[in-house]
């Protein structure tokens, strides 16, 4: 299976992030990050040409980037736009709708244009920024905790009955 | 009571129904006061009688739908009446804090038991806006202090809404009839789970849920917008239809009451004798 991701941000400082960060610092305020990025986050699979084809997507469908106000790039390539402020510790969660019409109403949509893609996902990645000397593991610890809506002060991020909650290997 | 019981309307940024709510509560025989989500001292200082959390789109849906609202320092304060036996009425957006806040199912209060979740059924997804049935479950109208008057008939009102559909743990599924208020139905009180009676794929074709003790009900139609007979389009199927219908070019239409009323005078009952 082949999977092509990109992650897609607004221009503009993203108000839901914003919103999330100061919503955090006053329920969590001893374990809140002190950066909260949001991203458009989809994932591919097996499109016939890989990122070939996502790019001629991309570049067609201003539904999935605008590039009047948003940047995008392949998540696995250096320089993209998930790296930078390498002095902070970084971790990234996906938060995915488990019934998600996003995904399905694109798949089909790309299927009716003969874009050559088997099935589209679409999530919403968070990136938490915590200060340096902030373990890996307290770090990821900390983001499930912010991400896990359990209680109604305990978690933001994600509703877990009627969400996925997939916290990435390292950022 | 000798004074008009108080109901709390709350404003948050991005709420836009709050207006025609407290309309309807002072129609209904009832006080209300608009309280702003900043203003706590204010609010716990006028000690309401009841709150409604009205329609709209709180903090912009930032996050999740109702997320951001149900943070809230504010709504400790609806929190704690809730806890000790206040009416409570979230309506749309309001109904989608109150299941962030964990006020209902209520199961294990403050837990966050269920969601509201992207409209989704039969391929179908998206905002809908139109009319539904609903119907009251048979304990919520024995129970529940804003549903004692709806009686057993199908009743129309409208929706507006992208994510309406309730969802539960599955371990928590076999639990779920303890917390029915309303249902979604045909004119004649029939439940289907096919599109259009159940418009979005809620489970147990769930329109609202109440908690254990039935005084806090979120409800994602929208009671407000039913509550004149003028608001009412003739051509809806059923005894209300043909009520409208009847009062076409009849002055008496702009003062009768129409489906939407019955849950505010549900609760202006209540406060008669609880």
């Amino acid at each position: 299976m082949i999977e092509v991701s990109i992650a897609v941000r607004l221009k503009a400082p993203d108000p839901a992030a914003m919103t999330a960060l100061s919503t955090l610092k006053r329920i969590n305020p001893d374990t809140c990050p002190g950066r909260l990025e949001r991203y458009d986050y989809w994932q591919f699979i097996n499109p016939s040409d890989g990122k070939r084809t996502v790019e001629k997507i991309v570049s067609h469908f201003h539904d999935i980037v605008n590039p009047n106000k948003q940047y995008w790039s392949f998540s696995d390539e250096s320089g993209s736009i998930l790296s930078g402020n390498e002095e902070l510790v970084w971790t990234e969660v996906l938060v995915t709708d488990k019934v998600d019409s996003i995904s399905e109403n694109w798949t089909d949509i790309l299927r009716r244009n003969k874009y050559e893609v088997e099935k589209v996902m679409y999530s919403v990645l968070w990136r938490l920024g915590y200060p340096s000397g902030t373990s890996m593991a307290e770090a990821r610890e900390r983001t499930l905790a912010l991400t896990i809506t359990s209680y109604r002060d305990h978690g933001l991020l994600a509703n877990p009955i009627s969400q996925n909650i997939h916290l990435l290997d390292q950022a | 009571m000798t004074s008009k019981p108080l109901v709390a309307v709350l404003q948050f940024p991005g709420s836009n129904c709050e207006y025609e709510t407290a309309s309807v509560v002072r129609g209904s025989g009832m006080d209300a006061a608009i309280f702003r989500w900043n203003q706590w001292k204010e609010l716990s200082d006028s000690a309401p009688d009841a709150f409604i959390l009205p329609g709209g789109f709180s903090f912009q849906d930032r996050v999740r739908a109702g997320a951001v609202a149900a943070k809230e320092e504010i709504m400790d304060l609806v929190f704690n009446s809730a806890q000790s036996g206040k009416p409570v009425l979230g309506i749309c957006n309001g109904a989608q804090i109150l299941v962030e806040s964990g006020l209902v199912p209520g199961w294990e209060n403050g837990r966050i038991e269920s969601a509201l979740a992207a409209n989704h059924i039969h391929g179908r997804s998206g905002y809908l806006s139109r009319w539904v049935f609903l119907r009251a479950g048979k304990r919520a109208l024995r129970v529940s202090p804003w549903l004692r008057m709806i009686g057993s008939n199908a009743i129309p009102v409208p929706i507006a809404h992208a994510e309406g559909r309730f969802v539960f743990a599955e371990k928590d599924n076999q639990r779920v009839s303890e917390c029915v208020a309303l249902t979604y139905c045909d004119e004649n009180g029939v439940e289907t789970a096919d599109y259009p009676v159940n418009p979005n794929g809620s489970f147990m074709n769930l329109a609202g849920i109440m908690n254990k003790e039935g005084n806090v009900l979120a409800m994602m139609p929208h009671p407000e917008r039913a509550f004149w007979m003028w608001q009412i389009p003739p051509w809806i199927p059923g005894v209300w239809g043909d009520r409208r219908t009847s009062l076409n070019h009849d002055p008496a239409l702009a003062a009768s009451k129409g489906p939407g009323a019955l849950f505010f005078r549900s609760l202006a009952d209540y406060f008669i004798i609880p």
